[in-house]
């Protein structure tokens, strides 16, 4: 689910930085740090504007600068039970591996419908019901979020096509 | 079975509540009646619905009791509950006849209500078979027809209702019931008891261990005399309790004379010891089986004793008696390679010999079987699977497969080991669908208890009274978990509820963790599928799916720490010896297996380790194309099976990938560097704050060539003592003068003037002389520093840093600021502080610091912050609370030189006015502090020196103001003569150093100067 979210972020300046344009700077940098980045709980996608960047605060016996830069981000956080859409990196034997957006998900055997068979002597191989339905590298599918497992800069979660209206788009 | 009719009126009143309300309140007014009212009439129905059941399926009691029940019920409505009913009971033999008289053994698989209805049946059988039984029956009991009535219309009933209905309250009714009728613990059983009216129980002594000969001896007699017969035998039932009683066994019947009849002449029978009468109360507990031990197919028991003491064995198939086991075994066999073959076989001697060596365990081969025992060995082709017959031992697979019984085995805290179980694997998805389910169900049952379940575990009830409960437990003590209900109607109490009786509950996309006795233990995964309790779950590590029951599984909250053995852990690089290294892809309990250099995996010991190798994360590597690879990085092989993932090990030129998307090897691959392109660096590689992005003074300076901002190492150019005249103060050459031809920091080449060699010799007992003169010369020892003082005053630059200490030292206490900057500043401020300022200067003695101050306050160092604050010393900044040196108010000090020195204004206006003195410091735009330094002091310095000598000289423009009151002019004399006031006898000689005559300074310093432009010989 995408959020607003408010949040504060310290940046540290090389002295060199200061100067009429380091607001750009501070800007920049944290455009560039943050955006993209996954949290382990959740992703930056995008920061929307600085609410306030602060007085920044000259570290004593180094030189730098330190800015409290509060800002909104959008954010995207996964949650177990969310449908989303993904398109299918890899597909084993043992499941397909999806992404969705930057959300990598895993789709078990047991998570595939029971009529939907491993394919391993196709090219590329694929998951198919030998109907219409086709699940190969670069489908899209949509699928259900069955569980977010959080990790230190990442998250890895499982997902499930065996219900209704989920599968190949 | 007769409790089935039974079970519906005394069952839990909730599931009944619905159902025919009107027979259930009749039935229930007749219960205390019920246990033994069965009519003969009844007694006929139930057993000809019986006989047609058994003709249908023999093995499913509790269906029967729904047929049974609902005469007319249809064939599909049972199928499908019998199909529903998963796990069938071990086939109960049918006792009809003469066999019902007899509890052959203490019945394992039943239930204590099945002894009342075999009391029933016996009461039944009686009505059928003599009326003298009747008088075995309470009074009016086969006259009484209220149950035939019933009977009559509940069919009628049901005949009525609509098939689908009738069979969907079936369902409901006993789809729930039967559950709860197979716990002994949820039908009120306290109604089927026995009670004073039924036949008593006698026991009586016999020979230890012959207790079932006894039992089967009265079976004998009974048969031979039966009931209606001339001299029947009035025993209703004999039983024994095996092990648990010895030497006793139990007959049944209404009377003591009845017993000690049939009992006459029994062999083993002691009948000089007093028969004792079972008290009513005791008896449901002669009958309760004791059910420790549930042997399970598929589960692992231990031998006790014999050839395979203490291996493990696992269940083959149980006895429906319960008694008997077989069991798969590897075997240990010699197959007579340690037999001496002339020797008789002598069985006393061959198990002494098996005792004394015992063969390792090894799966049976029929090969090896057939060099020296080929006539012991025969096969017999079974259906499926070849089976060899060897030494009277049957052998399937390999395996031995014996028929053991249950005293022989160790049933409880078995804890099958690794190695063990590994052994029994049949290999395939066979094997490990085997073992897993297999040993935890049964094996690991019994230690269930404590560990298991821990505080915050979610859990469910999914039998007894409480089934359906959700909790969480909250605490464990034995086998009693006290569960918060964190649902339903119950939600927030605590109640406590049995081991046996709960298991845990997850949900799909738990993150869990296997903690037990399984292979999988410590494995993490995400679950998959939840079904009744066992749970799939997919492998964090090898992206498997492993099912296992729920009660091995905890949730989680580590994150993907998954195996570790010691300090061993999944993707670790291990040295295995000299010339391999490997990678660990997967720990297991007691072993891990990993991936070396060449691809080959291997199951290794910890103990075959010869240490961890500690990830080098700055270890770099080149590609195929000679691009750096890092840590990380991303790379792809680019011949053979184009495998690619994330750089993991860098090991010389190996590199150790991973690849989430694989599920072999852990995802762990092995390439070398000169196959591999990069496909991507690492994302994170910490770039940093790039400098010379934004600031266009770096990038200049990168434009120059010379990185980032480090400062610039001290172009020192050739070495001073090069080509001086030295004289040696110590070691061998002591006193020996020669020319230095080469030095460096430590050492210098002297080409002495005596041997007229070159020799080494360290610096710093060197000293330059004079070439001519072969005077001193002070200096040459310090390389760079001090030089300084040496060199003449217009090198303020140098005076002002660091240099200068030095020459304080030399100068005594003279600070060197004065001397080392601008000489014209002295007299400056002497001028602007005027009188006043003196005596502060004086008083405090905080001078040095002053000019330590000066100095130091670019520094950033606080220090001097005192001495500038301190008001006695500088009145016009203590008021301003500006510092000093920025502030405006000590203009008139500055201005005077600022007037001269226009160039050094600028930098201390580029200061923020205004600001306090901690602003100064904090400023965020310290533009003239840090970086800038040498611009903000060395540039206005000089141009401050400059005039200098010419305010000196010609007391010229600004000191107008500034000389006035020290008189310059009396300075430099007094200097000289040191009789100035307070204020300058200490700097006196520095000022005398630092005046810009070299001629006035020689006459102040004692030595001769060693100076740059001395001209060396």
């Amino acid at each position: 689910m995408f959020f607003l979210k408010e949040e504060a972020k310290v940046i540290t300046l090389h002295p060199s930085y200061f100067g009429p344009n380091m607001r750009e700077y501070l800007i920049t940098r944290l455009n560039e740090e943050e955006e993209g980045r996954c949290t382990g709980d959740h992703f930056v996608i995008c920061v929307m504007d600085m609410v306030d960047i602060g007085e920044g605060r000259v570290i004593p016996s180094s030189g730098h600068a330190e800015y409290t830069i509060k800002y909104r981000a959008i954010i995207w956080k996964p949650f177990r039970g969310e449908t989303v859409d993904a398109i299918v990196t890899s597909v084993k034997p043992t499941g397909i591996f999806t992404l969705a957006g930057p959300l990598s998900v895993f789709i078990a055997r047991k998570n595939i419908p029971s009529d939907i068979k491993w394919e391993p002597n196709t090219v590329p191989p694929q998951y198919t019901d030998h109907a219409d339905q086709v699940i190969e590298k670069g489908t899209s599918l949509r699928l259900k979020i069955l569980g977010v497992k959080p990790d230190v800069a990442a998250i890895n979660a499982i997902g499930t096509i065996k219900e209704d209206y989920l599968g190949p788009l | 079975m007769s409790s089935n009719l039974l079970n519906q009126d005394f069952g839990s009143e909730d599931e009944d509540d619905d159902f025919n309300p009107v027979v259930q309140d009749d039935s229930d007014a007749e219960e205390p009646k019920k246990q033994t009212a069965n009519t003969s009439r009844r007694g006929n129905d139930r057993i000809d619905e019986e006989d047609e059941d058994d003709a249908r399926n023999g093995d499913d009691d509790e269906e029967e009791g729904a047929d049974e029940e609902n005469g007319d019920d249809d064939d599909d409505e049972e199928e499908e509950e019998e199909e529903e009913e998963a796990v069938g009971r071990p086939r109960k033999r049918r006792r009809g006849g003469v066999h019902s008289f007899f509890e052959e053994e203490a019945g394992v698989d039943e239930e204590e209500d099945e002894a009342e209805e075999d009391e029933d049946e016996l009461a039944e059988f009686g009505t059928e078979m003599h009326p003298d039984d009747l008088d075995a029956l309470p009074a009016g009991a086969e006259t009484d027809d209220r149950r035939h009535r019933q009977l009559d219309r509940q069919r009628e009933l049901d005949a009525t209702m609509d098939a689908e209905k009738q069979a969907q309250m079936l369902k409901e009714r006993y789809g729930r019931n039967r559950a709860a009728a197979t716990d002994a613990l949820v039908v009120p059983k306290r109604l089927l008891l026995p009670s004073v009216e039924d036949p008593s129980i006698w026991g009586a002594r016999c020979k230890p261990g012959k207790e079932r000969e006894v039992v089967y001896s009265i079976q004998k007699r009974i048969e031979e005399r039966p009931a209606g017969s001339r001299n029947p035998i009035r025993i209703i039932s004999a039983f024994e309790r095996g092990n648990i009683m010895q030497g006793w066994f139990y007959c049944e019947a209404r009377r003591q004379a009845d017993v000690t009849e049939g009992l006459e002449g029994i062999n083993f029978y002691y009948p000089s010891q007093k028969m004792i009468l079972v008290p009513v109360k005791e008896m449901p507990d002669l009958l309760r089986v004791q059910k420790s031990e549930d042997l399970n197919p598929g589960g692992w028991v231990r031998i006790k004793r014999g050839k395979y003491h203490d291996d493990l064995a696992q269940i083959e198939e149980v006895e429906t008696n319960g008694l008997t086991v077989t069991v798969r075994l590897v075997p240990r066999l010699d197959y007579g390679m340690n037999d001496d073959s002339a020797a008789i076989v002598d069985p006393k001697r061959k198990r002494s010999a098996a005792n004394t060596a015992r063969p390792p365990q090894r799966l049976f081969s029929e090969a090896e079987a057939k060099k020296r025992h080929g006539k012991f060995l025969s096969s017999n082709a079974g259906l499926g699977s070849k089976s060899w017959n060897y030494l009277n031992d049957t052998y399937i697979e390999g395996f031995l497969v014996k028929d053991m019984r249950v005293q022989h085995l160790v049933t409880k805290n078995v804890n099958p080991r690794l190695e063990e179980v590994t052994m029994f694997a049949r290999g395939g998805e066979d094997g490990t669908a085997n073992l897993d389910l297999a040993s935890l169900a049964t094996t690991l049952k019994n230690s269930t208890a404590d560990d298991s379940y821990q505080p915050g575990d979610p859990v469910e009830v999914y039998r007894g009274e409480q089934q359906g409960l959700i909790g969480k437990t909250v605490s464990t003590r034995n086998d009693i978990v006290s569960l918060q209900v964190t649902e339903g109607d119950l939600a927030g109490q605590i109640i406590d509820a049995p081991v046996r009786t709960l298991r845990k509950r997850f949900r799909e996309g738990d993150h869990v963790k296997v903690i037990g006795g399984s292979r999988f233990q410590n494995e993490l995964g995400m679950v998959v599928q939840v079904k009744e309790d066992t749970v799939t779950l997919l492998s964090d590590m090898s992206m498997q799916e492993i099912t296992i029951f729920s009660k091995d599984l905890r949730l989680s909250a580590e994150m993907a720490a998954d195996g570790q053995l010691g300090i061993y852990d999944v993707h670790d690089l291990v040295q295995l010896d000299a010339a391999t290294v490997a990678c660990v892809i997967k720990v297991d309990r007691e072993s891990l297996r990993v991936m070396d250099q060449n691809g080959s995996v291997r199951n290794v010991l910890p103990t075959q380790i010869a240490n961890k190798i500690t990830p080098r994360k700055d270890a770099v590597a080149t590609d195929r194309n000679g691009a750096e690879i890092r840590h990380g990085d991303t790379v792809r092989e680019v011949y053979g099976e184009q495998r690619n993932g994330v750089i993991r090990h860098i090991y010389r030129s190996f590199l150790f990938l991973h690849n989430k998307a694989q599920a072999e090897n852990a995802g762990m691959s092995v390439v070398r560097t000169t196959n591999v392109v990069t496909v991507s660096a690492r994302g994170g590689r910490p770039t940093g704050p790039d400098l010379t992005k934004m600031n266009p003074a770096m990038a200049m300076q990168a434009g120059r060539g010379r990185g980032g901002g480090a400062m610039a190492p001290p172009q020192r150019g050739r070495d001073r003592l090069i080509g001086k005249t030295v004289t040696v103060r110590r070691g061998r050459y002591k006193g020996l003068v020669g020319i230095v031809r080469d030095a460096d920091d430590q050492t210098a080449q002297v080409e002495l003037y005596t041997t007229n060699k070159p020799v080494l010799i360290q610096r710093d007992i060197l000293t330059p002389k004079d070439p001519i003169t072969k005077q001193s010369l002070d200096g040459g020892r310090g390389r760079g520093g001090s030089r300084v003082p040496f060199g003449n005053s217009s090198q303020s630059r140098d005076g002002w840093q660091g240099g200068r200490t030095p020459m304080a030292a030399a100068d005594s206490s003279r600070t060197p600021a004065w001397g080392g900057a601008s000489s014209a500043r002295t007299p400056a401020w002497s001028g602007g502080m005027s009188g006043s300022r003196t005596p502060a200067w004086k008083n405090d003695g905080s001078r040095t610091a002053y000019g330590d101050g000066n100095r130091t306050a670019y520094g950033g160092l606080g220090n001097r912050t005192p001495a500038w604050n301190s008001g006695s010393r500088t009145p016009y900044d203590s008021g301003s609370g500006y510092d000093a040196f920025a502030s405006g108010s000590r203009t008139p000090a500055w201005g005077s030189a600022s007037a001269n020195t226009g160039n050094r204004t600028p930098a201390w206006g580029g200061l923020p006015n205004g600001r306090d003195q901690r602003d100064y410091e904090d400023a965020p735009t310290p533009g003239g502090y840090s970086a800038p330094t040498p611009g903000a002091y060395g540039a206005p310095t000089p141009g401050a020196s400059a005039p200098t000598p010419g305010a000196w000289a010609d007391n010229a423009p600004t000191p107008g103001g500034a000389f006035s009151a020290p008189t310059p002019g009396a300075i430099p004399k007094r200097g000289y003569d040191a009789p100035t006031p307070a204020a300058y006898d200490a700097p006196t000689p520095a000022l005398g150093g630092t005046a810009a005559t070299p001629g006035a300074s020689y006459d102040d310093d004692a030595g001769p100067r060693y100076d740059e432009g001395t001209p060396s010989p």
